[in-house]
């Protein structure tokens, strides 16, 4: 048949024509079938959009080939989606309730949804308990493990996506605070396998660089998912050298950051962990120049004590001082000596003089000297009752003898010494 | 080259120490100090010629 050359004359109007908005209400007539409502649906959520007024338009699809794939476009109003523990994201597994709705002004049905949560996480979270426990006996997450970051890296490697936010941010900050070596080990970070290729990628940075970054941008529990996996917290664990890890937003706590040496909230927080501020060491820098400058001037000012200090004791006043302070003890000990002597043999004439003088006062020729004189007949001194008239005796003097004869003798009764 | 760096911070710090130190004579002294003022040349240039250089590993290894 030839529809197109029909002429429209033809065309047989057996009833009035159904308005669109009658032939809309007998569809959602049909959509109010009791199967359509308060239906419990799983699937992955697609083209979500977060509208301005709180509200929520995106579709559940399941995947599948040909004509087994499947999408039904889905709301949630304000009011319901305010109730939401979490935030929907594109590729999210979603169990959800609602009911079917023909939305008449796009011609479109759609499922209205009440309540909606996460789909598969109950296990995933019995599985991050398991794990947890197993790898915290085995003491990966000790604190004692923990390493410090080097101070000055000079290679820094980074296990992340090759393309994204992520390396951006991370060689950006590390341009601008201390550019050294960046080695990146790309790695797909989420996915069924993605643990394999993180762990993988972790270790081929062995023995290449100073320091590792494992960095991941933000993303749901299921996204950061594989830095929960044993492989990749051995991975890092195991690595020869500090790890810091940025994965996910700083609420998500994966079992890569407890097993990192140090957790950064972001991965330019990481970078900044890493690398040293130039301008930071430019200024210490400066510092050490101040204090070398400092301990040299510090040393010259001790040199120049030491050198005053010698001077001083070399001055040649003092040393004349000191010598004729010698000199003065030489003089008096001299003059001590010429003292003593002196008084010595004054003192020993004096005895002398005296002896002398006892001694002459002892003799008896000493009274001879005051006018007396000794009379001797034979030799042996004589009394006047030793004498007769006509004996000859000798008359000794002070200065000389003389011979005499004796005329007459006058004796008295005193005994007189002569 | 931050190796270096680190190493030259290292003998700054300990060529000022010997400085502070009574028992380094003046010679050696301002032989150190010159020394010393070298390296902090060295480091100042080392930080303002820094360059960051970016590298990725292939994924087959």
């Amino acid at each position: 048949m030839d529809w197109f050359n029909q002429p429209e004359t033809l065309v047989v109007e057996v009833a009035e024509p159904l308005r669109v908005s009658e032939l809309s209400a007998i569809i959602e007539d049909l959509l109010e079938d009791s199967r359509l409502q308060d239906v419990y649906v799983r699937g992955e959520v697609t083209n979500y959009t977060h509208h301005a007024r709180g509200h929520r338009y995106f579709s559940l699809s399941e995947k599948g080939s040909g004509h087994n794939a499947a999408v039904i476009k889905c709301v949630m109003w304000r009011s319901d989606a305010d109730r939401l523990a979490f935030s929907p994201e594109e590729g999210m597994e979603v169990i959800v309730t609602g009911s079917v709705r023909l939305y008449a002004p796009h011609g479109t049905y759609q499922l209205q949804i009440r309540s909606m949560r996460r789909a598969g996480l109950g296990e995933k979270f019995l599985l991050l308990e398991k794990w947890k426990k197993e790898l915290a006996a085995e003491g990966l997450f000790a604190a004692e493990r923990k390493r410090p970051l080097p101070e000055y890296p000079g290679k820094i490697g980074v296990v992340t996506s090759e393309t994204g936010a992520v390396i951006h941010d991370i060689t950006t900050v590390v341009e601008r605070r201390f550019p050294v070596e960046i080695i990146i080990s790309p790695t797909a970070v989420q996915g069924e396998d993605a643990h394999v290729h993180i762990s993988r990628a972790i270790r081929r940075l062995s023995g290449k660089v100073d320091v590792i970054i494992v960095a991941r941008g933000g993303g749901s529990f299921e996204d950061l998912f594989p830095f929960n996996n044993p492989d990749v917290v051995r991975a890092i664990a195991g690595s020869p050298v500090p790890v810091v890890s940025a994965v996910g937003h700083e609420v998500d706590v994966t079992l890569s950051d407890l097993a990192a040496d140090i957790r950064a909230p972001t991965p330019s927080a990481a970078a900044e962990l890493v690398v040293p501020d130039r301008k930071v060491l430019l200024v210490r820098l400066g510092e050490l120049g101040i204090q070398l400058g400092c301990s040299l001037r510090a040393r010259v000012v001790r040199a120049k004590e030491e050198v005053d200090d010698l001077r001083d004791r070399l001055r040649p006043g003092k040393f004349i001082r000191r010598l004729d302070e010698k000199k003065q003890g030489i003089a008096d000990l001299s003059d001590r000596l010429g003292r003593a002597f002196t008084n010595r043999v004054e003192k020993e004439h004096l005895f002398l003089a005296e002896m002398k003088a006892a001694l002459e006062g002892r003799s008896p020729l000493a009274v001879l000297a005051r006018g007396y004189c000794v009379a001797e007949k034979e030799g042996i001194v004589v009394k006047a009752a030793d004498l007769v008239q006509g004996d000859k005796i000798r008359i000794r003097f002070h200065d000389g003898r003389s011979t005499v004869i004796v005329e007459s003798v006058e004796r008295e009764n005193n005994d007189r010494n002569v | 080259m931050t190796e270096t760096y680190e190493a030259k911070i290292g003998q700054l710090k300990q060529i000022i120490e010997k400085i502070e130190d009574g028992n380094t004579g003046l010679d050696e002294s301002i032989r150190l100090y010159e020394q010393g003022a070298a390296l902090v040349r060295q480091c100042e240039s080392l930080l303002a010629e820094a360059e960051v250089k970016i590298s990725t590993l292939s994924r087959d290894s």
